[in-house]
């Protein structure tokens, strides 16, 4: 790559970090949360994206790790009285060992039988966090204590530069995973199974690590979810929310990082908007999903890598 | 008790064979998987409420009007929104049944919000006694009219000519095709009988369920589960196994505990699925 | 290196291969030959996994392939390509033959998650064969290319490449030469004759007879699954029964 070409790249991202940085100090506190929750949103889309873009599998489980993550996190913060760094720390190794658990069955069961499996699994964990109200605190919900940063407490700003460091991290290391050979089995499996395997993918692994790795990133992003809302009931990990990210994600771009950002941004935004019309919410995201269908199967971030190249993502690192 | 049980649990589970029957026959005549079979239910269900309470019409031409909008519907979702797509990958169907879904959804609580309303039932009257056994006039509505449409399929199926024709059909619409019949036309009608079916289950149960914008949700689950038990693809699959459903729901509320009656679906899903996918009545088909 | 005995596949009662031997030593380029519906595809299925045989053995190097899955019979040094196109569409010419490099790659999942210096060298080190391979190839300007939207024969050569590229030690190709042009299937025959010097056993599949007979060490005769004749190609070529079973065809 020319010299110079690197230079802008370089320029590019500082410019966008110093952005990203100092970004908190032109918005009000309430922007600040619509931001947080766009970032939240980015995390758990990412991780859908794994799953039913790279790997191509139909599981509508994203609703459910979410759920766990965030119930995960909740409950290390209220009933063990966990830092909230330990807890986000809970909230992926659950989502990862949910994740693993899911993986599992996908093995044996595929298409629409995925999809409905695991639909009546997000279902099952719901009806699990009101009857087991021992320890879930049931069907009203409950409210974690307040995330603390050395005995102050996280305002929305904090929260921010916590949200945008999991984030950060959350994209590197996903990245890192998916230009490898890591990620390049899980898309050979999506286009070729066979022809995968003929090369030495050990295919059922290289599926259970996709959807550990995907219930990971999701169940980290239910944490933060937790910290951000400040209350958690079965009632937010159901279908509507199953919606949510498969519209995030269907929108911005099934396979594409970059789609589930924008995905994440556009469509977060929108539920503030839409708040006083019942319904409209869903009438507008179901219209956009069918647009999208239609006319751009590959999502806007599809339809940007199709205009300027450079965007499109590689499976590899040079 | 036990008898009360199972009865009440085949009343109940007449209804999921009839959602099941319903998307069974969308199954198979466009190997989608209709995410928005719920939403066919729910419509129905206020397709007849709306002209009832405020157009102040009979019941029975509510009824005409509800099945005969949602024969529509099915005709017009079918031709509108799947035909497009057939040639696009499988994952777009469903995915367009999702959308649909969250589409009618939305219409429906945009104009309900809240209000959850009460249907009367098609048959009132009395409960009536068998022995120890209960049964609601609208119960027994309800087998019945279960019984009349498992023997019209069947009949039409099995011994007439079209019947058998429109089976030869879903099976290989390509032969189907090049022997002259019209597959299209006749997937549309099968998406305007199926979501004709759907509605007419709404219509039975929601005098016992209530009707709210979210009430399609739980039918579609059962719907799946009485599939999967039965078999997916195969009519009779779908009777057996809503019915065994009904029944299964029933017993585990009865004698476990209340709180099982909501989730049998899903752990009969779950468990058929990981265990015997091809289901009580199904063969072992590759269906990806 | 490769030996099969009386091996028979069966399929709802039909025997597609009926016990059929044969074996392939290193060096060496053996091509079966056949009408469609020989059974020559179901012969490569079974040996790499994708099909259980109903009888017989098939051993690589001694070692049973049996009852083994198409990854495990992959690390043990056998690469295939398919008949009908394995090629990987939504991936670019490059990533389908980095895809091939799968067992070259250290297997480190925390280590590559982590993006440790030692797991970025060993994927640099992968993407640099592959170029080279696609260059060897002759296909290097293809590597943006996304797969999908390639020829059928530039697909074959990406398939081809990509089951070349990690250096395995028994090679089956599934009619590599289809919808290859003339100057191509040269090239081909060259790089597959490459192969047999380098030491490699090269089983084919192949209808071209140009390019059958200009490589081929043995040829075996396929028919209705059973074995028509087996030697050396003028033998084959001057058999009888080979003849009348081609009779009408190519």
């Amino acid at each position: 790559m020319a010299d110079s070409c690197k230079y802008k790249r370089r320029l590019a991202w500082l410019l966008l970090f110093v952005a990203l940085a100092l970004l908190p100090l032109g918005v009000n506190n309430y922007v600040q949360f619509v931001i947080n929750t766009m970032l939240v949103y980015c995390l758990a889309a990412l991780g859908f994206n794994i799953v039913i873009g790279y790997l191509g599998q139909l599981a509508f489980a994203n609703a459910a790790f979410f759920g766990i993550g965030a119930y995960a996190a909740g409950l290390a913060m209220a009933r063990l009285d966990l830092a909230f760094p330990l807890a986000l720390a809970v909230s992926a190794i659950a989502g990862g060992l949910a994740g693993g658990l899911v993986g599992m069955p996908a093995l044996r069961v595929r298409g629409y039988y995925l999809a409905i499996v695991t639909l009546a699994f997000g279902e099952l964990m719901r009806w699990f966090y009101v009857h087991a109200d021992g320890i879930t605190y049931g069907a009203g919900g409950f409210s974690p204590p307040p995330p603390t940063w050395f005995g102050a407490p996280l305002n929305e700003t904090g929260k921010y530069y916590v949200f945008l460091a999991v984030l950060a991290l959350g994209v590197a290391a996903t990245q890192h995973l998916l230009k490898s050979r890591i990620g390049r089995a899980f898309v050979a499996i999506r286009n070729n199974e066979p022809a995968a395997a003929s090369l030495g993918i050990a295919v059922a692994r290289s599926k259970v690590v996709a959807f550990a790795w995907s219930g990971l990133i999701v169940g980290l992003a239910g944490g933060l979810y937790a910290l951000l809302n400040g209350r958690i009931s079965p009632d937010t990990f159901g279908l509507a929310q199953m919606l949510m990210h498969f519209a995030i994600v269907m929108i911005g771009g099934l396979g594409s990082l970059l789609g589930s950002i924008l995905g994440a941004v556009l469509l977060t935004g929108a539920p503030e908007l839409l708040r006083n019309f019942p319904g409209l919410e869903e009438i507008v995201f179901s219209l956009l999903l069918m647009v999208v269908l239609f006319f751009m199967p590959r999502g806007l971030g599809g339809l940007i890598a199709d205009r300027i190249p450079a965007v499109r993502e590689r499976l590899y690192r040079e | 008790m036990l008898a009360q049980l199972i009865v009440s649990g085949i009343a109940v589970g007449c209804v999921y064979a009839l959602i099941a029957l319903g998307m069974t026959i969308l199954f198979r005549s466009t190997t989608v998987v209709n995410f928005c079979h719920g939403e066919f239910f729910m419509l129905g269900a206020f397709a007849v409420l709306v002209p009832l309470q405020t157009l102040g019409w009979s019941y029975g031409w509510c009824l005409v009007f509800s099945l005969g909008l949602l024969f529509a519907v099915g005709m017009a979702v079918e031709r509108g929104l799947m035909r497009p797509l057939q040639s696009a990958p499988h994952i777009s169907l469903a995915m367009m049944t999702v959308a649909l879904s969250y589409l009618f959804k939305g219409i429906s609580r945009f104009f309900y919000g809240r209000e959850v309303v009460a249907l009367p039932p098609l048959m009132a009257g009395d409960p009536v006694f068998f022995g120890e056994v209960v049964l609601l006039p609208q119960d027994m509505l309800i087998m019945g009219l279960v019984l009349l449409v498992v023997v019209a399929f069947f009949v039409f199926f099995q011994k007439t000519e079209i019947g058998k024709v429109v089976e030869a059909a879903s099976q290989t619409p390509r032969g189907a095709f090049l022997s002259g019949i019209n597959v299209p036309l006749l997937r549309n009608l099968m998406w305007g009988v199926g979501a004709a079916m759907g509605a007419l289950a709404g219509i039975l149960i929601a005098p016992n369920t209530l009707v709210y914008p979210d009430m399609g949700g739980h039918m579609l689950v059962r719907g799946f589960a009485a599939m999967t038990l039965g078999g997916f693809g195969s009519l009779p699959g779908a009777v057996v196994g809503g019915i065994v459903l009904g029944v299964f729901e029933n017993l585990a509320g009865g004698y476990l505990s209340s709180a099982l009656v909501d989730i049998t679906a899903y752990l009969v899903i779950i468990i058929v699925l990981l265990i015997r996918p091809q289901g009580l009545l199904g063969w072992r088909r590759d269906r990806g | 290196m490769l030996q099969v005995e009386n091996m028979t596949v069966r399929f709802a009662g039909l025997s597609a291969v009926s016990d059929l031997s044969f074996q392939v030593s290193p060096g060496e380029i053996f091509t079966m030959m056949g009408p469609n519906g020989a059974g020559k595809t179901t012969a490569f299925n079974a040996i790499t996994g994708f099909v259980r045989p109903a009888s017989g053995t098939v051993s690589y190097k001694g070692v049973s392939l049996l009852g083994r899955s198409p990854d495990q019979i992959a690390g043990m040094g056998i690469r295939r390509t398919f008949q009908n196109n394995g090629i990987l569409r939504e991936m670019t010419v490059l990533e389908n033959v980095l895809t091939g490099l799968e067992l070259a790659i250290p297997h480190t999942f925390w280590r590559t998650v982590a993006g440790l210096p030692g797991a970025r060298r060993a994927e640099r080190r992968a993407v640099a064969q592959a170029r080279e391979m696609l260059a060897r190839m002759g296909i290097a300007d293809l590597a943006e290319r996304n797969a999908g939207d390639l020829s059928f024969g530039q697909q074959r050569l990406v398939e081809i490449s990509r089951a070349l590229v990690a250096g395995a030690e028994l090679i089956m190709l599934d009619e590599p030469a289809v919808g290859l042009s003339p100057s191509d299937r040269h090239h081909l025959a060259g790089v597959l004759r490459g192969l047999a010097e380098s030491g490699i056993a090269v089983v084919l599949v192949e209808h071209v007879q140009d390019l059958v007979m200009a490589v081929s060490d043995r040829i075996l005769v396929l028919n209705y699954g059973k074995c028509l004749a087996e030697g050396a190609p003028d033998a084959v070529r001057n058999n009888q029964a080979v003849l009348e079973a081609y009779l009408g065809h190519e």
